[in-house]
């Protein structure tokens, strides 16, 4: 090792200064820029949202920003991670590459999390207006979270003793576990919503004396009223219409059902009623009756698949045409056959059947009650959302209507939208625009039990989802990297492009235009 | 003392051992070869202390040494002739660079065509490079002029090549005091200067400069060369207490009243001396640094003396101009109110000096023609 | 290795620096000097670099740099080894840096010597496939049919690019390996194993130069793969010149040799017998490359 002290020392060139000095993003003519471009997921989203977004946060472990993201479209993760029929999973562009991402596992987590970590929101200013919201069902509850993220005073009035609408008594436990729709209902309390249960509009209530104490109201009663079939022997004690077996099933009210079920619906509430009646007791074989083909049918194919599977027995095609009772019990149901063509729904009666059971279940669609509208007097304006103005239709549609209701409210005494953000417009980006060269050369991965890993599988079609590649490639080091966000620093960017070339999710796009 | 029938190749290579190097990068040329060959015994007994490297050129092993310096390792290469000129971008870089690296080059004649004998143009046509240049006359010379030569470059941070003449000088034996590795590491101490690589220290070293700088660094360069006259009284006054012999930059030998002198450097030098008894008023004046060029030194001999003569012996010759030595003396005498004359003897291709070539010179009267220049092949 | 694992290391190269946008050689650094970490000494000799490491007092790159004259890579790393080592570093590494320049042609006789000689060092050569720092001059590592501006139109270059891996592999260095800026992760993967690796290491890196090749700036990272793809710059290591390992698998069937020579205005109006020419010496080589492997790989098993 050198001991001696140094003696002499000598001039020679030695750069130390780090170049970092030259600002190089002055050579550049043209800029590379973030750009939004459709998801194929976002565009199937009955929510509108902004799911690359949110899954990039999840990816880099940012769980309470991707609740900030997720909460802007869906204050319920928790419960549409269980009971929503993921459109955008249907779209998704990596299922063209090895399997798509499981969005709904990742919505679910973002649940979880949410549930696990809540914490009773800031004070805000408060707005020091009062809010009826009729009807404790996701349209409802959607639109009480929103307003009192604002600061509005909301009360929430329900006629049955539970809350929850569909979601406490349409949809069973198995498919949404109780405990969820709990908490969530909790935490809607701590953030200060009052909940009037046993309450309804129209006996108990009056709509007009509700303005005395409100200064809006939401009408979101939902789609309650049963089709009925019309059916000779439909008025006997062992017809049932689904929502209201569900409603029993869903509170715990025993009912019996004989041993031989037969369900008639092609939606999900006959699915779900047709898997209820399996778990009932004494009862033995389901039968499902629809009258179109299994294509046809509005209820969610994942949902008939698990209907399948349980041993649910469906026949498609056909339609009762009586119900065959005898001393007050039913003994069976007539089936003809039935099958569509141009003229519409035609029915065979030379080719029928006889099919025995013990009970029949009519699951032929609700209808809403319209009743409530045109009661009022006077010039208040009257908000109504979710089922009871769009029919039928699924819990993430409620929570958006709810949403825009909000909005909507908001709208008379801030200064904000009456309508939702822009959507994006343009070209859903295909899976033959992503540049997937250099993420496939780096890693390829098969569908990921974890949701932070199952995140980073996304490939952030039309949205930057943090992947990195712009860092990795950027000969010049242009590109911040911040806990896992990455940012270009213009201060030193040449504009050469490779960025954008290399960009997997066609996320960045070249501005003409220099410093 | 300790004496060892040596020879100046040998001198060279048992120098280096005494002084203890990190590393020795060896080519051979003719007639340089005995020094690798010797070092590489040393390095075989395990005396030589360093690495021994073999390596693919001339150039390879000056760029070894420059890269070996650069991390702050004492290092010695020794070439000649041909192996001189191929290394000289590299000799360049390393003054640049300031580099403490210690060169012999053994004086042999450039071709073409092929030719093994001492002529110094090799070492000479390096002169524009900034290292210095130190002459030996024998092969005592040469043990300590490279002892010396270590503690000189690195204290100036400038390379320093040590030159002798090939053959006469590389090849023919001689009793040497070689004194032992204690005594002279006593003396040169271990590697003393700041490397320039050091890992954890980011540094651009040497890269792209403007002209400015270079003149700065340049000057610097000039400037510090010039110091070596002092620091080379410094060196000798402790090289005398500890080995009891020293040297001065110029070796004179001047009668008095002679009005001229001889100037020759190494081997020609030796000749002159062994024949000055019989050279009428004749002196001796012997360079043995010539980078510096000892300007001041010569003007002050020369006016001390009033001498009003110059013979250089350039074994030499710059093709178009003519002897070197010669060249360079006119220019630093220059000065002088009244500079001598100088009369050139060149022997290109390393040809012999002999006593009647001298006796023959002495005796021109002034008128002839050829007074000024004279040729090796003349006599 | 996964991006993000890549993207953590510690940046050593400064932004700032004034390579071409676009330029190959300024992420190959990069990478390698990621992979290799702050405990290093970088030998750099005349080349692009030279001039991207900035003009002192500045300094693009975190550790020290040597600059040396253009043939003396291979030489003035010897002795900058030996020299840290004789200093007591003997755990810093010492990556020699040189262009194809600086390794095929006036530095093939260093790089011989010191490959030779088992130097402990990494000799890692940029190949921007021509003298690029000068104006885009012909080399010994100019593919066969390529134009540069000593082969301008309609001349272009004769012979076939040098094989330089092949002259590793025959000197029986410990490790050699060719990789490219498309690949990040076996770039980086390859300079970590030949950090462990004693004695001489050789890494080819293609490059692309957007300026000298003819190319958009944008395109570097795709010609790149283009040039893996079609078999014109397979991706594998050599370990003591008999060990053949591919690392990336070109696709010759699915890729054709015009889809990355049609980037690149160098090769500008190939007629049809050069193309052919150019790529039945792919084919040849490849086949030969692919040989070598499986013969290793079968001795490999038993």
């Amino acid at each position: 090792m050198l001991q001696a002290p140094f003696k002499e020392t000598a001039a020679y060139a030695c750069g130390t200064a780090a170049s970092s000095v030259n600002k190089t993003g002055e050579w550049r003519f043209l800029t590379p820029e973030r750009q939004f471009r459709q998801s194929p997921c976002r565009q199937g989203c009955l929510l509108q949202g902004e799911v690359p977004s949110w899954l990039d946060a999840v990816k880099r472990g940012q769980w309470e920003e991707a609740w900030q993201i997720m909460s802007r479209n869906n204050p319920f993760p928790a419960l549409t991670g269980y009971v929503c029929f993921n459109p955008c999973q249907e779209n998704c562009n990596r299922d063209q590459l090895d399997q798509g991402i499981e969005i709904r596992d990742v919505e679910k987590a973002i649940g979880e999390w949410r549930l696990k970590n809540y914490e009773p929101s800031k004070a805000i200013i408060e707005k020091k207006k009062k809010i009826a919201v009729i009807g404790s069902g996701p349209a409802g509850l959607s639109c009480a979270y929103y307003l009192t993220q604002a600061g509005y005073v909301v009360t929430v009035y329900e006629r049955s003793a539970q809350l929850g609408g569909m979601l406490a008594l349409g949809i069973p436990e198995y498919r949404l576990p109780h405990k969820i729709l709990k908490r969530e209902l909790e935490i809607l309390s701590s953030e200060g919503v009052v909940f009037k249960t046993n309450t309804n509009l129209g006996s108990d209530l009056e709509l007009n004396d509700l303005y005395e104490e409100f200064d809006q109201v939401f009408l979101a009663t939902g789609a309650w009223i049963p089709r009925m079939s019309g059916l000779p022997g439909e008025d006997n004690n062992h017809v049932y219409n689904a929502l209201d077996f569900l409603s029993n099933y869903n509170t715990g009210v025993p009912q019996t059902l004989g041993s031989s079920v037969v369900v008639v619906g092609g939606g999900n509430a006959a699915i779900d009623s047709a898997r209820s009646a399996l778990r009932v007791n004494g009862v033995h074989h389901v039968t499902l009756l629809y009258r179109r083909s299994r294509l046809e049918m509005p209820a969610d194919q994942s949902e008939v698949e698990a209907a399948e599977r349980e041993g649910v027995e469906l026949i498609f095609n056909v339609l009762p045409r009586s119900i065959d009772t005898k001393g007050g019990r039913i003994k069976g149901v007539t089936v003809d056959h039935s099958r569509t063509d141009r003229n519409g729904l035609l029915v065979d009666s030379s080719n029928s059947f006889y099919r025995e059971c013990d009970s029949v279940i009519m699951a032929l669609g609700q209808l809403a009650d319209y009743s409530l509208f045109g009661t009022l007097d006077g010039e208040q304006t009257l908000f109504a959302g979710g089922d009871l103005i769009s029919g039928p239709a699924t819990v993430p549609e409620a929570i958006r209507a709810g949403r825009l209701a909000a909005m909507a409210i908001r709208s008379d005494y801030e200064n904000i939208p009456v309508s939702e953000q822009e959507i994006l417009t343009g070209e859903v980006v295909s899976f033959e625009e992503l540049n997937l060269a250099a993420k496939v050369n780096l890693e390829l991965q098969q569908k990921e039990a974890d949701p932070q890993r199952e995140a980073e599988r996304c490939l952030g079609c039309g949205t930057c989802n943090s992947c990195g590649i712009c860092y990795l490639f950027c000969p010049d080091v242009a590109v911040d990297q911040v806990d896992g966000k990455f940012e270009f620093n213009l201060d030193y960017c040449k504009g050469c492009g490779i960025c954008v070339k290399e960009c997997p999710s066609q996320a960045l796009v070249m501005k003409g235009g220099g410093r | 003392m300790a004496f060892q029938m040596i020879s100046g190749s040998q001198a060279a290579a048992t120098a280096v051992q005494r002084v203890g190097v990190d590393l020795v990068a060896a080519y051979p040329i003719t007639p340089q070869t005995a020094i690798v060959e010797t070092l590489a015994d040393f390095s075989a007994k395990g005396e030589l202390g360093g690495e021994f490297v073999s390596v693919e050129s001339e150039y390879a092993a000056l760029a070894c040494c420059n890269g070996a310096a650069a991390a702050g390792a004492r290092v010695f290469t020794a070439t000649a002739s041909h192996g001189l000129a191929y290394m000289h971008e590299m000799i360049h870089w390393c003054s640049g660079a300031r580099f403490p690296i210690v060169m012999v080059n053994v004086n042999r004649t450039i071709g073409a065509p092929w030719c093994l004998d001492p002529d110094q143009g090799d070492s000479l046509s390096q002169r524009d490079t900034g290292w210095l240049q130190l002459y030996c006359a024998n092969a005592q010379e040469v043990f300590d002029t490279v002892i010396q030569a270590f503690i000189i470059a690195e204290e100036l941070l400038l390379p320093c090549m040590v030159v002798f003449d090939g053959f006469y000088i590389s090849h023919t034996y001689e009793a040497v005091d070689v004194a032992d590795a204690d005594q002279v590491r006593k003396m040169v101490g271990p590697p003393a200067f700041a490397p320039q690589v050091i890992p954890g220290q980011p540094g651009n070293l040497h890269g792209l400069s403007t002209g400015e700088t270079h003149l700065k660094l340049v000057k610097d360069r000039h400037q510090t060369m010039l110091k070596l006259p002092v620091l080379f009284k410094k060196i000798n006054m402790a090289f005398e207490k500890q080995f009891g012999r020293s040297y001065n930059i110029l070796e004179t030998q001047i009668p008095s009243g002679a009005k001229r002198a001889i100037v020759a450097v190494g081997a020609t030098a030796e000749t002159v001396k062994w024949a000055l008894p019989v050279l009428a008023d004749t002196g001796l004046i012997q360079l043995r640094i010539f980078r510096p060029f000892p300007a001041a030194e010569i003007r002050q001999v020369i006016e001390e003396n009033e001498l009003t003569e110059l013979l250089v012996v350039d074994r030499n010759c710059s093709v178009g101009m003519g002897g070197i030595f010669a060249q360079e003396l006119r220019s630093a005498l220059y000065e002088l109110q009244r500079p001598p004359l100088v009369r050139s003897l060149i022997l290109a291709g390393g040809v012999d000096l002999t006593e009647n070539m001298l006796l023959d010179l002495l005796q021109s009267t002034g008128n002839e023609e050829n007074f000024a220049l004279r040729w090796g092949d003349e006599f | 290795m996964k991006i993000a694992e890549i993207n953590r290391q510690d940046e050593m190269i400064y932004p700032g620096h004034n390579a071409c946008p676009g330029c190959g050689a300024a992420l190959a650094v990069r990478y390698l000097t990621k992979a290799l970490g702050k405990n290093i000494v970088l030998v750099l000799t005349a080349s692009c670099w030279s001039i991207i490491s900035g003009m002192p007092p500045l300094t693009a790159l975190k550790c020290p740099i040597l600059h040396c004259p253009f043939p003396s890579a291979g030489s003035v790393g010897s002795g900058v080894r030996r020299g840290l080592n004789a200093r007591g570093h003997h755990d810093t590494t010492v990556v020699v840096l040189a262009g194809d320049g600086g390794t095929f042609d006036i530095g093939l006789q260093a790089l011989s010597g010191a490959a030779q000689r088992n130097e402990d060092y990494i000799f890692v050569c940029y190949d921007n496939e021509a003298y690029m720092n000068t104006g885009m001059q012909t080399s010994s590592a100019t593919p066969f049919g390529a134009r540069t501006n000593t082969a301008p139109y309609p001349l272009y270059k004769e012979g076939e690019k040098k094989d330089i891996m092949q002259i590793m592999a025959a000197h029986t260095v410990p490790y050699a390996a060719t990789a490219t800026v498309a690949f990040p992760a076996d770039l980086e993967e390859k300079l970590k194993t030949a950090q462990k690796v004693k004695g001489f290491r050789f890494i080819h890196i293609l490059a692309p130069c957007p300026p000298g090749w003819g190319t958009e700036s944008s395109d570097t990272i795709e010609v790149s793969r283009l040039a893996v793809a079609t078999g014109f710059f397979p991706l594998y290591e050599v370990r003591n010149g008999t060990d053949w390992t591919l690392t990336v698998p070109a696709d010759i069937k699915s890729v054709s040799l015009s889809e990355y020579l049609n980037r690149q205005r160098r090769f500008k109006e190939m007629d049809d017998r050069r193309l052919n020419e150019l790529q039945h010496e792919i084919n040849r080589d490849y086949k030969r490359l692919l040989e070598k492997v499986a013969k290793f790989s079968a001795e490999d098993q038993k």
